[in-house]
């Protein structure tokens, strides 16, 4: 086994070496830029890279030198410039539906994106998300102009993502959070989003993830689930509900089928039944479970805070709720009947 | 004006018949609209889902301030509350079965309605049940469980507390069946007066024909029922 690993790695130092070397004139690897670039006290908080966020990112397996490829051995006493590679280069297609937006004028690239804390969508939470978007749309701004048209603005905000109806997607997927009420100390009320610490105080020794995943398949059950919303010892944390596109695309643009509330608000085929648990890691950023199929539509404890009207209803409710009406109709129909057949009797 | 209504008492007083078409209407239009907001896939008589959403909570709040006004007349102005809405001990021994024995079996036989309405007493007791669980129970928590899913963001703590936004916009939806499930039988009964339309016109224009003026009633021979 070792041994194979160790030849890999030769190879992969070979292909790599072959592949650089015409490229770049420095032999420093990761490690040692890090060296210098890792601490803010060696080059200041603008030059710092945080190497643990950095180093788990798929960014990072390509080295910094794939990036910065005219760095020199003597750098930075060369006083020469570094060049930074531009994100379109490898990523073709989301990078040219980007520029093709009128946003392009508005943001670049790295406006959105930190180069050496890149995330997939399904590591980031919606508030996360929004941060980017927050730098230059001010929470309240958007807010007022939102709620012109859109009832409840600050609901559909905290809930949904901008690119949720800001980007287009081939289709949508519900993303259950845990979130907690928050802390007097924290100055507001309400809830947050549980991070990887407060959680870490329910499961104890535990994973995170058995708070809910209690046979530790890395699925979450339904019966998983009711047993998660009915715990009285987890009567703080809530399950929140988003809806997210189910894959990343860049035509940042304002779509107008998304002012038709049925986009969201009408259960279509298959709607609201693929959903996922999205668990806090210790690093920072978030990690999937799936669910399973029709949690969102359970009647009342797959996910009791978690109702959009229209598309979440429940169907056993809808009987009943058939019935009771029907049940109205009883004494029209019944009494009416021999009212009509009596009718004599009351001709005195 | 006296002349006219010799044969009559004034059982209606105004600010009840505001009231009740008030609610009646708006209990319709909540109906309707809400029918579209649960069911977008197959209801669009409102046109747009906003309107929809507009509209209902709209006549929400309607329906909502005049349950507040029809509670503050019985309650401070007319002081008859208690007097016509709860059922009194006698009521419950001997009162509500007298009354479902009439509704179910003596009306058949063409007898007299045992229960005569008079301002101090307008409703049967088995009406007195039936609009106390309606006008205690039903409307106050529809109103409130639509009060707060209009506001799902302010009050999510309290939401959270009470069992979940899904347990709420269920309550409300059954609670819903339930007063459509009223309008049929409710309408119905209102036809069991002397004529079809006795007791609906008295909601319109407040006066009640006295038991005895039946005589002066052109077709004047079925006996008084109410409803
Ligand atoms: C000995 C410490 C040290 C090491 C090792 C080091 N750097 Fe730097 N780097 C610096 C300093 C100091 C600056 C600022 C230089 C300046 O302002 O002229 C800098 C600047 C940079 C810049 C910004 C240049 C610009 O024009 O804004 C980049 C990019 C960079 N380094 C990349 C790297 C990469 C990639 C490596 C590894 C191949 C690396 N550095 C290794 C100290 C280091
Ligand atoms: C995927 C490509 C990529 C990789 C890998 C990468 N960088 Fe960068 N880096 C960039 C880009 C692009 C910029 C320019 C960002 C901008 O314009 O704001 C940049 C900017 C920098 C800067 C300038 C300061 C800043 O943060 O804007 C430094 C220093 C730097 N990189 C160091 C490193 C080091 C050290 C590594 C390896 C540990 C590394 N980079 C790996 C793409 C990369
Ligand atoms: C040298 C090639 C290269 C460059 C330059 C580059 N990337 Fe990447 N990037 C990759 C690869 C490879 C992946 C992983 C596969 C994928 O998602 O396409 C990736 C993934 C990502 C991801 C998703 C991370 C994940 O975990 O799924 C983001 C976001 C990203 N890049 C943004 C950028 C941005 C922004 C820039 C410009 C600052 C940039 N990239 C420049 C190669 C590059
Ligand atoms: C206005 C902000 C914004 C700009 C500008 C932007 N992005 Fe993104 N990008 C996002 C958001 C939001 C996500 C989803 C969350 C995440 O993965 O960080 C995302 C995700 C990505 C992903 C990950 C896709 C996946 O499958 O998970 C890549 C790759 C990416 N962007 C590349 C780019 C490139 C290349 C550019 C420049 C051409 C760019 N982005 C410009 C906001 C932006
Ligand atoms: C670097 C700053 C910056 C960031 C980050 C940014 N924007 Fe913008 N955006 C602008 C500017 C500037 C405009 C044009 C002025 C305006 O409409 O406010 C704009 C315009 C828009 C518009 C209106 C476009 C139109 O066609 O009407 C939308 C929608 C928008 N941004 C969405 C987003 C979203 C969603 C994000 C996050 C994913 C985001 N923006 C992030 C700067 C930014
Ligand atoms: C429910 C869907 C939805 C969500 C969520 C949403 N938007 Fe919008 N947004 C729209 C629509 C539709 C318009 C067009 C409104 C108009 O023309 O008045 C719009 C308009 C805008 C505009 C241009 C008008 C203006 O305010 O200047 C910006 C910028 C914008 N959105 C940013 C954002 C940002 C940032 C977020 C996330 C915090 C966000 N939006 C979330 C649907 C949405
Ligand atoms: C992009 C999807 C999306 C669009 C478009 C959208 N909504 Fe929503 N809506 C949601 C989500 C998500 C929630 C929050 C569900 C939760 O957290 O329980 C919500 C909640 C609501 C609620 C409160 C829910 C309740 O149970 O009472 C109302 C009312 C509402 N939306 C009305 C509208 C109206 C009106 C429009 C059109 C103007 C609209 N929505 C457009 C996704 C959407
Ligand atoms: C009194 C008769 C009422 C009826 C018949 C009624 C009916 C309904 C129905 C059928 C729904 C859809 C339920 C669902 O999606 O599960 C609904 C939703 C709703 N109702 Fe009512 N309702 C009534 C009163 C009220 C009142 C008094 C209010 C408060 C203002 C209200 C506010 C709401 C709200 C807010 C919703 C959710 C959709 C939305 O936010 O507009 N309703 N109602």
């Amino acid at each position: 086994m070792k041994r194979n690993y160790e030849l890999n790695r030769l190879w992969i130092a070979l292909l790599v070496a072959v592949f650089l070397l015409p490229l770049s004139v420095s032999a420093m690897e990761m490690d040692d830029c890090l060296g210098c670039h890792g601490y803010a006290d060696e080059v200041g908080e603008e030059l710092f890279i945080d190497a643990d966020k950095f180093t788990p990112t798929v960014h990072a397996e390509m080295g910094c030198v794939t990036c910065h490829e005219s760095v020199t051995d003597e750098h930075p006493y060369d006083g020469e410039a570094v060049s930074s590679a531009d994100c379109l280069d490898c990523h073709e297609e989301l990078g040219n539906q980007y520029i093709a937006t009128a946003h392009a004028e508005n943001a670049v690239c790295s406006d959105c994106h930190n180069p050496h804390q890149v995330y997939g969508i399904e590591a980031v939470s919606g508030p996360e998300m929004n941060k980017q978007c927050s730098q230059c749309h001010e929470d309240a701004d958007v807010m007022a102009s939102h709620a012109e048209w859109l009832p409840q603005a600050s609901l559909h905000i905290a809930k949904l993502p901008c690119i949720t109806c800001h980007t287009s997607a081939e289709s949508y997927e519900i993303i259950l959070n845990i979130t907690q009420k928050q802390e007097k100390e924290e100055g507001l009320t309400g809830y947050r989003f549980s991070s990887y610490a407060d959680l870490k105080k329910y499961s104890g020794e535990k994973e995170v993830q058995r708070v809910i995943d209690i046979d530790a398949d890395n699925h979450i059950s339904l019966a998983e689930l009711r047993t998660f919303n009915r715990n009285p010892a987890y009567s703080d944390l809530h399950l929140s509900g988003t809806m997210v596109p189910n894959e990343v695309s860049h035509d940042l643009s304002t779509l107008d089928n998304r002012y038709d509330c049925t986009f969201c608000h009408a259960s279509g085929p298959g709607s609201m039944q693929t959903s996922f648990l999205s668990f806090p890691t210790e690093g920072g950023t978030y990690r999937r479970m799936t669910v399973d199929e029709g949690a969102m539509l359970d009647t009342l404890y797959g996910t009791p805070n978690f109702y959009m009207t229209g598309s979440t209803r429940s169907a056993a409710l809808n009987i009943i709720g058939l019935i009771i009406i029907c049940a109205g109709f009883i004494m029209p129909i019944g009494h009416g009947t021999l009212r009509f057949l009596t009718r004599k009797n009351r001709q005195h | 004006m006296a002349e006219e209504h010799q044969d009559q008492i004034y059982l209606q007083p105004i600010p009840v018949r505001i009231w009740h078409w008030l609610n009646a209407f708006g209990i319709v239009t909540l109906t309707v609209s809400g029918a579209q907001i649960r069911f977008p896939d197959y209801i669009t008589w409102l046109g747009s889902y906003k309107s929809a959403i507009y509209l209902h909570n709209t006549a929400g709040f309607v329906v909502a301030i005049s349950f507040s006004l029809w509670f503050f007349y019985y309650t401070f102005v007319a002081r008859t509350m208690a007097n016509l809405y709860v059922p009194k001990v006698d009521d419950f021994k001997s009162g509500i079965l007298k009354q479902v024995k009439f509704y179910f079996l003596t009306y058949f036989l063409g007898w007299e309605n045992p229960h005569h309405p008079t301002p101090d007493s307008k409703f049967n007791p088995m009406q007195k049940s039936v609009y106390l669980a309606i006008m205690f129970v039903m409307m106050p928590l529809v109103s409130l469980s639509g009060i707060f899913l209009t506001n799902v963001d302010p009050l999510r703590g309290l939401i959270v507390m009470v069992g979940g936004l899904k347990l709420l916009a269920g309550l409300h939806f059954l609670l819903a069946c339930c007063l459509i499930a009223f309008i049929p039988t409710h309408v119905y009964l209102a036809t069991l007066g002397r004529t079809p339309t006795d007791h609906i016109k008295t909601m319109w224009t407040g006066w009640e024909d006295e038991e005895e003026g039946h005589k002066k009633e052109p077709e004047g021979s079925t006996p008084t029922v109410s409803s």
